[in-house]
């Protein structure tokens, strides 16, 4: 009894894997539901997705495999499915359960004998069998069984059918390996597959046949074993682009042969939906128009709902800073918590609305399969600046917020397209840089109209355009500079239409706000910590006088004049602060852009984030009462002068300067972190902030020097 | 002929796919010789092309349905 119990706890993997659009993730997540954690594989930025399920006394990891229409790896997901079921830097699973659509056989059936050539324990879920009987397509189960030597088991995964044949054929453990359904020798000379299982420790000719086929294409192969696969294709003749077209015709005709005799089709003449929504979904004008409108409704959600929740949040991390400080005893801890640590989190926290809205609505269009039909209205469009028909959805998000712009560009498959969208997407308008933009243009342009129009209002369009054009140059520019081996090309299928799956959709907003919260989380929260410390601490002995100076004045002071003193020392602080200091430093560097010293510590802080300019800009000239009134700052802001000539600080010029340096600098730790998290190297984002300042500085610089 | 010259819900049978580095790809989508190939939308300026290949729909780039030549 002892030993049994053993054994049965023992966790088993099972590697799910299927075409796009077949319904995998519809099975893994009626399967596993919430019990899943979401880690990396090492040398890629595919997420690795693991699942976790109890069948009684047994438990399994389900390992849900990017979807792929073969294992012929040519994107990184791929690469990951040949990886895994062949233990390639990977744990080789115990079995593997492969997705195959009912009303495209054929097609699936490609992936799924080869993951049968390769020999570990599988069995097959065809799923879509309610389209398939509108389609009138029979499939006869025991005949394709018979066939192919794999249980198999039929499902409409939408409809939760079948969900609880496949838990059964879990528990029971009823994976097979079947006979091969090609014989790898006819396609490579045998001596050559046997080294090459040798070398790797391969069970089955096949893995072999695999290897040799895409080893070059494997970025996290040893270069060794590369050079030496390499070495044993040109000793044995092995062309790989051919032998890999033949054995992929050769697959078919047996599939062909296999469904002859398995499936039947009756003749249904059934309306086909798809391709009547099509007809006005991808109509060249229609199209564009119903895309315009949906572009509109999403770009509204992450800007102006998303921030009823994000207020709430703003408030309550403000409440719990005053808490902490009203309950806590005085001290250092407690400010570094209160002011330091709290808002830190709150920083991260506030972009989860936005990150959920955002991947929301991606889910509900990638599952209805509108998507697709962006990607191929879009394309065109998109091509001469080298970006692709999928890099439209992050740079729209990317005017209402960057963070999920850049993690929604991981759907591109091309490398280069994907960086370049990575690379442009800040540039796009985001809401933080709103405040910024919306107080110095109260500053700088009159309030009046022109042909009718606010010019005020004018001037923000303005900045938004110069957004988008500079977005787009930029990845003009990015084209030419960047290198590539891999051919941009595009071949999709435009899936049929369905009605979303909530729970998916749900899942996805939950898994993206949790990637960005547990990794580039991290990142922000130090960079909020050593930011505070900067601005709360300078050199040893300046912020106590201050203190005591302070203490002593205030208790000469009536009640109601105590706040202004408060404030003027909160700025005479904020100036002898470490970051007050570095303020003063940079003054000569940025003197030529038309800031002073206060300014430059405006910008320091603002790195944190684009809108703690106004935060910081209100501290420092010591602007009492309500900060996030603008109109009270502006005010303030207007009549202060440069105390050497008399002039105007916000004059047009410097405003102007600013309002471009905000445009093209890269003022958002958050977007630094995104990027690194998304690229998997610190050498993008450091990259990418350095030309941006670069940028933001130059053109800073023209305009100052221009309106001055 | 080739796909790219099919004009709107013209259909044609295809012969064989060319020489590509991708020519893998149309394999594994199931764009196969001897199946029928419909053309059902094209986007403006030269844009993708959108063709229906047994019920299901497949877009490509004008560049990628040369590659497809079809039975005249």
């Amino acid at each position: 009894m002892e030993t049994t119990t053993v054994a049965a706890t023992q966790t088993k993997t099972i590697a799910i894997i299927g075409n796009p659009n077949v319904g995998k993730s519809s099975i893994f997540n009626q399967l596993t539901g919430l019990h899943q954690k979401i880690g990396n594989y090492p040398g890629v930025t595919v997420d690795k997705t693991v699942g976790f399920l109890r069948l009684g006394e047994k438990s399994f990891d389900l390992i849900d495999l990017p979807g792929t229409y073969s294992l012929y790896p040519k994107s990184e997901d791929e690469v990951i499915a040949h990886r895994v079921l062949n233990g390639l830097g990977e744990e080789k699973p115990d079995f593997v359960l492969v997705i195959l659509d009912a009303c495209n056989l054929e097609r699936s059936l490609l992936l799924g004998t080869q993951v049968m050539d390769l020999g570990i324990p599988m069995a097959f879920v065809v799923n879509m069998k309610d389209l398939a009987i509108k389609k009138g397509i029979q499939i006869k189960t025991f005949e394709l069984y018979k066939l192919l030597g794999v249980p198999l088991v039929l499902t409409d995964a939408r409809n939760n059918e079948g969900i609880n044949a496949i838990r059964q054929l879990m528990a029971a453990e009823k994976f097979e390996s079947p006979k091969p359904l090609l014989d790898s020798y006819s396609f490579a000379d045998a001596s050559l597959i046997g080294e090459v299982m040798a070398r790797f420790g391969f069970t089955t000719p096949y893995q072999a046949f695999q290897l040799l086929v895409f080893g070059e294409f494997d970025k996290t192969l040893p270069p060794s074993d590369k050079e030496w696969l390499q070495e044993k294709s040109k000793i044995f003749g092995f062309d790989r682009k051919k032998q890999q077209i033949r054995e992929t015709e050769a697959r078919y005709v047996q599939i062909g042969e296999i469904l002859k005799k398995s499936v039947s089709k009756e003749k249904i003449k059934s309306r086909n939906t798809t391709i009547a929504l099509d007809n006005v979904f991808i109509n060249p004008v229609f199209g564009f128009v119903i895309f315009l409108i949906i572009m509109l409704l999403i770009f509204q959600a992450i800007f102006a709902w998303a921030s009823i929740p994000m207020d709430w949040i703003d408030v309550g991390f403000a409440g719990l800073s005053g808490w902490i400080y009203d309950n806590l005893p005085s001290g250092v801890l407690t400010d570094l918590l209160a002011e330091g640590i709290v808002p830190g989190i709150g920083g991260v926290v506030i972009f989860i609305p936005q990150i959920a809205m955002l991947f929301g609505f991606l889910a509900i269009l990638e599952d209805t399969g509108y998507l697709s039909r962006v990607v191929f209205l879009m394309d065109r469009l998109m091509r001469p600046f080298g970006l692709h028909g999928k890099s439209v959805v992050p740079l729209i998000s990317g005017m209402a917020c960057a963070i999920p712009g850049i993690m929604a560009a991981r759907n591109i498959s091309n490398s280069k397209e994907r960086l370049i969208t990575i690379l442009v997407t800040p540039w796009m308008s985001c809401s933080a840089r709103l405040p910024v933009y919306i107080i110095l243009i109260g500053l700088t342009v009159p309030d009046t109209l022109w042909m009718g129009v606010s010019l005020q209002a004018v001037g923000l369009l303005a900045m938004y355009l110069l957004g988008v054009l500079f977005t787009l140059l930029g990845a003009f520019v990015l084209k030419y500079i960047l290198k590539t081996k891999e051919n941009s090309y595009l071949l999709t299928e435009l899936p049929i239409y369905r009605l979303p799956r909530w729970k998916t959709v749900l899942l996805t907003m939950f898994n993206k706000s949790k990637i960005f919260v547990l990794e580039a989380g991290k990142v922000i929260l130090s960079i909020s910590i050593v930011l505070w410390i900067l601005a709360s601490y300078g050199p040893s002995g300046s912020m106590q006088a201050l203190e005591e100076e302070k203490t002593a004045i205030l208790q000469n002071t009536p009640e109601e004049e105590r706040s202004i003193v408060e404030e003027s020392f909160a700025s005479k602080k904020l100036e002898a602060s470490f970051i007050g200091i570095l303020g003063k430093a940079i003054e000569p560097a940025i003197r030529p852009l038309g800031y002073d010293w206060k300014i430059g510590i405006a910008l320091l802080t603002s790195f944190a984030a684009r809108e703690v300019f106004v935060g910081t800009i209100a501290t420092i000239y010591s602007i009492g009462g309500d900060v996030e009134n603008e109109l009270t700052i502006r005010e303030k802001l207007e009549k202060e002068v440069h105390s050497d000539t008399g002039e105007k600080v916000f004059d047009k010029a410097t405003g102007f300067s600013l309002m471009v340096f905000y445009a093209f600098a890269m003022q958002c730790m958050s977007t630094l972190a995104v990027v690194y998290r998304e690229t998997k190297s610190w050498k993008w984002p450091v990259l990418q902030t350095l030309v941006m300042t670069g940028i933001a500085y130059l053109a800073a610089f023209i305009t100052y020097q221009i309106f001055s | 002929m080739t796909a790219a010259q099919l004009s709107l819900q013209q259909s044609a049978i295809i012969e064989s796919i060319g020489e590509s580095d991708i020519s893998i790809n149309f394999l594994e989508l199931g764009i196969l010789p001897g199946k029928e190939i419909k053309l059902l939308k094209k986007a403006p300026f030269g844009g993708p092309m959108a063709f229906i290949i047994e019920e299901n729909i497949v877009a490509l780039r004008q560049q990628e349905a040369i590659l497809i030549n079809l039975k005249s």
